[in-house]
């Protein structure tokens, strides 16, 4: 390599003799790289719009019930009702923003860029589900963290409902899972990202619509098993009846009543095949993406 | 010193045979892979990057084998793609850092080398805008920056000068010469212009429907197939009778006469010739190699290379 010469600007070609880290900091960048991308991030002002906006509209029930309890002195949202409550939210969010973890990468073809680079194909899908699954975990959990900490503060009359926090925590995780490999899945089958938008908003608008629907019915007709089971269509009731309803007692937050007694080993066992089919999609998607 | 070297290298695919018992050796500085669309370029690399399994034979790549130490070979060795394969929404520098780090190198080391590398393939002020709205030259320099981020010891780039104009086309392998020099990487540079290639590589490797053709150090190309194209008005005939009386031989191309060149003198009888018979001369060039020549001759003429 040449010395630097008179001019500065012209100090030659410099080799790289520093740390060359390997697969596990490579997958845990492009998952904060992911991360940020979801909320938008290092990325232009119109991308920050929408993820911002949702945020914005997932705090305003603990905000509200934070102001109720300091003003009014009274008990504000239950913790396990919050996911159920916002569903439509997060199924927004969850629309507008699975198709930007993977549409462009397939669509622009940046995916043979990664390839060619120490991570493999399964750590990069796996980054990117991450990413989706921390990004849902956190819009649910931090609203969540919020409301606690204001009952904290506040101290209302009695003890806090330290189990009803915890329970909603551990149901957010799994709303997150759940709704996150659901959402990529489906999004990854386009490299449109409109498309994977109206894809995934369709899937949420049908299933609830059809569980209202059905549930409604059966349970105009008195059979009440039905129509408690077909409530479970809608990802959102089937994790509250399976995890916070079903492992954690927490009180029902839905219409009609969940399916009783036994059902709950069956809806575990429901979210978790949903779980497997997402991501069995996703690899049959990958792997042909990545032979292309 | 190897860089890479191939042994029976076989691929099948289910309706196609793309390399079919390829050995190669490749030493350091610039090496050019030549070859028509389809030819097994694309392939090659795939398979030297350890992304894909040959059906037969093997590769090593830096002493390395590329069947089971894919993921060592690639974080010492670059990928330029001949595809697109830039996200719009992201700038310049944005886009190298994150690969930088994709290729293991800690976060600001990542940012270091991006403004480095990207100074290096003549991207200014306009790498901190968004790519969506780059220039085709622009993009291939990004191309290539995210290539060299991490210093690798050795870069694959595939058709880098595509769809560049003539003078981005000059800047393109300009670079690539440097990289070879200058910078001590080694390059594996494939296009289907031999003309082009010419210009930059020490050594060129011929493929086509993925057998060796031709491996040849570039003094060697040059001399060996060397022929002048003439053109004349009328007496096309007599004067290819002429020529080859005088020992010379001709090939008919349309209304033009290649002339092989045997040494200077040819160009000594091709000139009394033209003056004897009295013809109107259009023109004669310096044959510019092309892909076409090379894939007609060679199989009578170095046979072991097959």
């Amino acid at each position: 390599m040449s010395e630097p010469t008179g001019v500065i600007h012209d100090i030659g070609y410099r080799h790289y003799g520093g740390a060359r880290l390997g697969r596990g900091h490579a997958t845990a960048a492009l998952l904060v790289h992911s991360l940020r991308g979801i909320f938008g991030l290092g990325r232009t002002a119109r991308a920050k719009i929408v993820p911002f906006l949702i945020v914005g509209v997932m705090m305003l029930p603990a905000v509200v019930s934070i102001a109720i309890m300091a003003l009014l002195k009274q008990p504000g949202m239950t913790y396990t009702s919050y996911g159920v409550t916002m569903q439509a939210v997060l199924a927004i969010f969850l629309a507008a923003q699975s198709p930007y973890i993977v549409a462009p990468d397939l669509r622009f073809r940046v995916l043979p860029l990664y390839l060619s680079r120490p991570v493999t194909l399964w750590d990069y899908v796996g980054a990117k589900l991450a990413a989706m699954i921390v990004a849902m975990f956190l819009l649910l959990a931090v609203p969540l963290t919020v409301l606690y900490v204001g009952e904290l503060v506040i101290d209302l009359e009695g003890p806090p409902h330290t189990g009803g926090y915890l329970t909603s925590m551990a149901g957010a995780a799994v709303y997150a899972i759940l709704l996150a490999c659901l959402g990529v899945a489906i999004a990854s089958f386009t490299p449109r990202r409109g498309l994977g938008v109206a894809s995934v908003i369709a899937f949420y608008l049908l299933t609830s619509a059809v569980s209202t629907i059905v549930s409604a019915t059966m349970d105009s007709v008195n059979n009440y098993t039905a129509s408690g089971w077909a409530l479970m269509i809608n990802p959102f009731f089937l994790v509250d009846a399976a995890v916070q309803v079903g492992l954690f007692d927490a009180a029902p937050s839905a219409p009609v009543a969940y399916p009783d007694g036994t059902s709950v080993v069956l809806q575990l066992l429901i979210v978790a095949v949903l779980i497997a089919l997402s991501v069995i999609a996703l690899i049959m998607r990958y792997r042909k993406a990545a032979a292309r | 010193m190897t860089i890479l070297a191939t042994e029976g290298l076989t691929r099948h695919f289910p309706r196609v045979t793309a390399l079919d018992q390829l050995t190669v050796t490749v030493g350091p500085g610039v090496t050019g892979l030549v070859g028509a669309n389809g030819a097994g370029k694309s392939t090659l690399i795939k398979i030297l990057l350890g992304l894909l399994a040959p059906s037969a034979g093997s590769a090593q790549v830096l002493g390395m084998n590329a069947m089971t130490q894919g993921a060592e070979i690639r974080r010492v060795v670059g990928y330029m793609p001949e595809h697109d394969c830039l996200p719009p929404d992201l700038s310049a520098t944005e886009f190298t850092v994150h690969m930088g780090q994709m290729s293991g190198l800690p976060r600001t080391a990542a940012r270091e080398r991006a403004a480095d590398v990207l100074r290096h393939v003549g991207l200014y002020e306009e790498r901190y805008r968004v790519m969506g709205g780059y220039s085709t030259g622009m993009k291939q320099r990004v191309k290539l920056a995210q290539a060299l981020v991490h210093d690798p010891r050795l870069v694959f780039l595939d058709e880098p000068t595509n769809g560049l104009d003539p003078q981005g086309r000059d800047e393109m392998l300009g670079l690539i010469r440097r990289i070879g020099t200058e910078f001590g990487i080694s390059v594996l540079v494939t296009s289907h212009l031999l003309g082009e290639l010419e210009r930059v590589c020490d050594h060129v490797i011929v493929i086509d429907g993925g057998k060796l053709l031709r491996s040849s150090s570039i003094a060697d190309f040059t001399q060996t197939t060397q022929t002048v194209t003439v053109e004349v008005e009328e007496g096309q005939e007599a004067l290819a009778d002429r020529l080859t009386e005088l020992g010379e031989s001709v090939t008919r191309h349309g209304r033009m006469l290649l002339v092989h060149v045997r040494a200077p003198e040819t160009f000594d009888t091709l000139r009394d010739v033209v003056c004897d018979l009295n013809l109107c001369l259009v023109r004669m060039e310096q044959g510019r190699q092309r892909i076409e020549d090379v894939f007609k001759e060679p199989v009578d003429r170095e046979p072991a290379d097959v």
